[in-house]
């Protein structure tokens, strides 16, 4: 018996899926946050077959052209080609936003699992050191930790996953303290189902759409995180092209050429404007209750 | 009421407890010493014990947590390690900087968002809400340095109608505000966007409530029901916002400070991480963490006076 509802609830999440991306597609505004989001991933995982030159070779004779049709958007100051810098500049950005967003959402939906299903006293213990760690603003706590250890991606990717996991804890906890008393589960329940049998087969498809969309709108803040520490030299070391520290060239340069800030920062608008999109398009879809939530 | 607020009040101060020895211990844990960065590798061990000493590290670590916390309580963070200052001093100094481009930038966001937002919900589904529903998104994803730098490149060095560094001359008003315009437009632009929704999808569900229909049904005038009635209610989420969004704007103004060489904390920091002057560094993220904390405090404190069904929730 239970291999037949956990096949109807293949089949259900199945066309749940298809249905979603249905609607997204019919959203203009989903449409063009998918066109934008799947364009840069594409061209992050592309990148080497796409980049007409190689990132971090120099030439220096070339150095700080304008944009030709030899370089589309000119060279920086070593005479490295700032579009190849650009396309390649988007993989460091999805390298640093991946595994920091997966491992802020593993980590919040266990705890805010555990919070909202668990005895009282955890519930207040997990709270209070989620509202611990928010009380930390981000960059400065980054900082401070870059201090210490030196610059480097590992430990930006720590610093922000760290402080994401209670903006996930919170809602899961949340979702999972008004599932909990549902009739639902209580049935569930007095059929003698284990705490982790409800937890994966009931509570966790109920709060993963809502986390989906919470990561949509996150990843533009997390890729904005990283190009700003790199921005001030605190993230990706040279030669290795992240947007910010193709802005950071472009900062010490800027009354000599204006190219470089203004590819660098086009991909960071193009990114949060393409994840934006989608999160909002996604947030309708899955729960129009959500509508004017969350930052 | 003064119940809420001290049990709020409390709530504060067991964060900031456990968030001052977090911090502590985190530095404690990670991999690099502050006696190393600050001296270099090539210190001798006379040199390394004379500053471990000076700084309390020789003692056990639940020693060196209290110590801590009775120095900070006595205002004392330690000392600059090369001018011999005390660290609360130069915080003191550049906060001021930092606050005030703050505060400029969420009021101007704040007042321009909230009448955009309710522009949007009284006139709903009109050609004008619409246009403010795209421009908003469109600037809320908008990073904060990169408007920055956008706004630097041309406002300063392209056209040259504002300046490009520094916060003006000391005592010289006017010229201060000057040098806050492009740094302001930066932090405040994604406020406008974030509150102009956020005011518009509350004031929408305000608007519906019991309460406003009775005063509709009574006849009081539309505008006098959207401002004095429904406006009251639907600034609540922005007061909560604004004040956990605290943590945003500081992390803003770190970039915007360094994008216009502005003098302020986010400066400080970045200054003493790049002379390796650890206390100054350990200082200031130590300042931004309270002032973090009292603003979110403040925002649910002043939630709770404009709106007793909050008190009752928390």
């Amino acid at each position: 018996m239970t291999s037949d509802v956990g096949k109807m609830n293949e089949t259900k999440s199945r066309s749940e899926l298809s249905d979603i991306f249905y609607h997204l597609v019919r959203d203009p505004l989903g449409l063009v946050g998918l066109i934008i989001v799947g364009l840069i991933v594409f061209s992050a995982i592309f990148a080497p077959w796409i980049v007409p030159y190689d990132p971090i070779a120099m030439n220096i004779p070339d150095r700080m052209q304008g944009p030709s049709l030899s370089h589309l958007v000119g060279t920086d100051q070593l005479g490295r080609d700032t579009f190849s810098r650009v396309i390649m500049g988007g993989r460091v950005a999805l390298q640093v936003a991946i595994p920091t967003i997966g491992g802020a959402i593993t980590i919040g939906l266990i705890l805010g699992m555990i919070a909202g299903y668990g005895p009282k006293w955890l519930d207040n213990v997990i709270v209070l050191l989620f509202d611990t760690v928010r009380s930390f603003p981000t960059v400065m706590f980054a900082l401070a930790v870059v201090a210490l250890v030196g610059p480097s991606l590992n430990t930006v990717i720590l610093v922000i996953m760290v402080t994401s996991i209670p903006t996930y804890g919170r809602v899961v906890r949340t979702l999972t303290q008004s599932l909990r008393n549902s009739e639902f589960i209580e049935a569930e329940r007095s059929l003698g189902a284990s705490v982790f049998r409800i937890m994966r087969v009931h509570i966790l498809p109920n709060v993963i759409g809502p986390i989906a969309v919470l990561a949509a709108m996150d990843i533009p803040t997390v890729i904005g995180l990283e190009a700003g520490l790199s921005f001030l030299g605190m993230g990706v070391k040279p030669p290795t092209p992240s947007w910010g520290s193709l802005l950071n060239d472009g900062y010490n340069l800027i009354r000599n050429t204006p190219w470089l800030i203004i590819a660098g920062g086009i991909p960071l608008i193009l990114t949060t404007l393409g994840f934006t999109f989608l999160g909002e398009a996604l947030r309708d879809v899955v729960d129009p209750k959500l509508r004017g939530r969350g930052k | 009421m003064i119940g809420y607020i001290f049990k709020r009040l409390g709530l504060a101060a067991i964060i900031t407890v456990l968030a001052v020895t977090l911090l502590f211990l985190i530095i404690h844990m990670i991999p690099g010493d502050p006696i190393t960065t600050m001296l270099g590798p090539r210190a001798t061990p006379e040199l390394r014990a004379a500053l471990e000493e000076r700084m309390g590290l020789d003692k056990p670590l639940p020693i060196q947590i209290v110590l801590f916390f009775t120095n900070m309580l006595r205002g004392d963070l330690g000392t600059d390690v090369f001018s011999g200052r005390a660290v609360t001093a130069i915080v003191f100094g550049q906060l001021p900087y930092t606050l005030a481009l703050i505060f400029v930038s969420i009021t101007w966001a704040a007042i321009l968002g909230i009448t955009l937002g309710c522009y949007s919900a009284v006139n709903r589904n009109s050609l004008g809400d619409r246009l403010a529903g795209i421009l908003s998104v469109s600037v809320i994803a908008v990073p904060a340095f990169v408007v920055s730098l956008y706004s630097l490149l041309l406002f300063a060095v392209k056209l040259k109608w504002f300046p490009a560094i520094g916060a003006g001359e000391p005592g010289n008003l006017p010229d201060q505000f000057w040098h806050l315009v492009l740094p302001s437009l930066a932090i405040g632009l994604s406020w406008v966007g974030y509150i102009a929704r956020l005011v518009r999808a509350s004031m929408l569900e305000v608007l519906g409530e019991g309460h406003i229909r009775t005063a509709r049904a009574f006849g009081l005038p539309k505008s006098w029901i959207t401002y004095k009635y429904a406006l009251r209610l639907a600034i609540l989420p922005t007061v909560t916002v604004i004040g956990v969004g605290m943590g945003f704007l500081l992390s803003a103004a770190v970039f915007t400070e360094i994008v216009f060489s502005r003098p302020g904390l986010g400066k400080l920091v970045i200054d003493s991480i790049t002379t390796r002057n650890y206390p100054v560094v350990m200082g200031s993220v130590l300042f931004s963490t309270l002032i973090f904390v009292a603003s979110t405090t403040l925002a649910d404190i002043i939630n709770a006076l404009l709106d007793p069904r909050t008190r009752k929730g928390s």
